[in-house]
């Protein structure tokens, strides 16, 4: 053991660095699943989390129920003055829905991007290295979870699946997006179509995300709300994502880039849903296949 | 089995320290500051100090293994946290038979060995484009709260690990 170190120790230094060149390498490339090795790592990590993180949840929990019933009766107050509003507002619904409905019956059109099933999963741990802006969820491939989902909580859109292991998998959140995740997605605006454009990434000095590509003659306005158009082929459409808070021109002067302020507190998770589109997603491998034909 | 208990010890500062991201209040841990904790780098820096004498290079061999687990489960680019982690054990190896091994020694050896550690991340991390940061950002915002928090942690854990790592060490020479 002692010489190992010592008489070689230039080998060392270059075997290493050989090593770290091919290990980066490897793990760095566009990757659509994790090896046997990482995920069974992962997994096992995962249930050690999983003991430690379940007695912090506990107290955690009861914490939070307490402040809730102090704050009781302020929020009954409220929500009471809001109860008359939601009445009109569900009858509204359903009836809209129902039009819907039968609008696509008639046209045999059943499917739609925007349906989708949550598959419920907590937060277990998140990455200790602020540069990755990563969290550990305890839901993986055996619950239906697969790289590339969209992951959600009530308040809106937090991330996607960076990979996912046996049973517990890792979500990359929207403030470490860059231009190889884009999401797809409208700008609503009242009185007018959407707006297209592609969320490309995230400005850590602002905490907000950039929404690219809108065309010129787009005029969005301060509080528009940013949604998935679903046209990026894996999440459905109408997902939350923020606010539209800057607008401004674009380096090129080709086209607009607006600031969105997320509706989702991307620092304090602790329950999230990762959705399931629906209709199916075209995949790489069927389009291949496709072209063969 | 003392191998065991260290790898234990290690595996619960591992998990800990991805949990006190999500679970410590958001204001503290997402300040403008990027406080990266290196508990798990901690440890295997009492090892070296305390365990290790002058031919015996374990800490080696627990930063390799246990910055291979940080870089799968918290990053997931394999070998950068195992490398750092591994050259930084045997640096502090080589550095503490200069030293006493007392308090304030190795609280300085700890200071540096986070943020030499620290730095060799932010070197790895710019070459293949993890990060975007300059010097000036990186040694303000990362580097200095790092190294602060980490020294802190230090001085806690020295004392509850100090005298058992040492009798462990005593166990292991005369076995």
């Amino acid at each position: 053991m002692p010489s190992l170190f010592r008489r070689k120790r230039l080998m060392t230094v270059l075997i290493g660095f050989i090593i770290l060149v091919a290990l980066i390498g490897f793990s760095m490339r566009d990757r659509s699943e994790l090896s046997v090795p990482e995920k069974f790592l992962q997994d096992s990590v995962g249930w050690v989390q999983t003991v430690f993180h379940s007695p912090v949840q506990l107290v955690d929990n009861a914490y939070q129920n307490i402040q809730d019933m102090l704050n009781v009766y302020e929020q009954n107050e409220v929500l009471k003055t809001r109860l008359d509003e939601y009445k009109g507002l569900i009858q509204e619904n359903q009836q809209v829905e129902n039009d819907n409905q039968e609008l696509r019956d008639t046209l045999d059109k059943t499917e739609s991007m925007r349906d989708y099933t949550p598959i419920q999963g907590t937060v277990i741990a998140r990455s200790s290295d602020r540069w990755f802006e990563q969290m550990t969820i305890n839901k993986g491939e055996e619950h239906g979870v697969e790289k590339d989902m969209a992951v959600i909580t009530s308040e809106g859109m937090v991330g996607k699946i960076e990979s996912a292991g046996a049973f517990h998998s890792n979500v990359q959140l929207l403030s470490g997006f860059d231009e190889s995740n884009k999401i797809s997605s409208w700008v609503v605006r009242e009185d007018e179509d959407n707006a297209f454009g592609l969320i490309e990434g995230y400005d850590s000095e602002s905490g907000r995300l950039l929404l690219e590509g809108i065309s010129l003659d787009e005029e969005l306005e301060e509080g528009d709300v940013v949604m998935s158009s679903g046209m990026g082929g894996v999440f459905p459409s109408d997902l939350r994502i923020g606010t539209v808070e800057e607008v401004e021109n674009d380096r090129s002067g080709l086209t607009k880039t607006a600031y969105v302020e997320p509706f989702a507190d991307l620092f304090d998770i602790s329950h999230v849903m990762v959705v399931d589109r629906d209709m199916q997603t075209v995949s790489e491998e069927e389009l291949e296949e496709g072209d063969d034909q | 089995m003392i191998r065991f208990s260290i790898s234990v010890f290690m595996v619960i500062f591992l998990v800990l320290q991805g949990m006190a991201m999500s679970l410590l209040p958001a204001k503290i841990v997402y300040s403008e500051l990027l406080v990266t904790p290196h508990w798990v780098l901690c440890l295997i820096m009492i090892i070296a100090i305390f365990f290790d004498k002058d031919d015996m290079y374990h800490s080696v061999w627990y930063g390799l293994l246990f910055g291979l687990l940080i870089d799968v489960v918290y990053t997931g680019v394999l070998g950068v946290y195992m490398v750092t982690y591994a050259m930084t054990a045997y640096v502090i190896h080589g550095m503490q038979k200069w030293f006493h091994a007392n308090f304030i020694a190795s609280v300085l050896l700890a200071v540096f060995g986070v943020a030499i550690a620290d730095m060799l991340l932010y070197v790895i991390y710019s070459f293949v484009q993890v990060t975007a940061m300059d010097w000036g950002d990186y040694t303000t915002l990362r580097l200095l709260p790092t190294v602060l928090a980490n020294a802190v942690f230090f001085v806690l854990l020295y004392p509850l690990f100090k005298n058992r790592v040492e009798q462990w060490s005593d166990r292991w020479q005369s076995a």
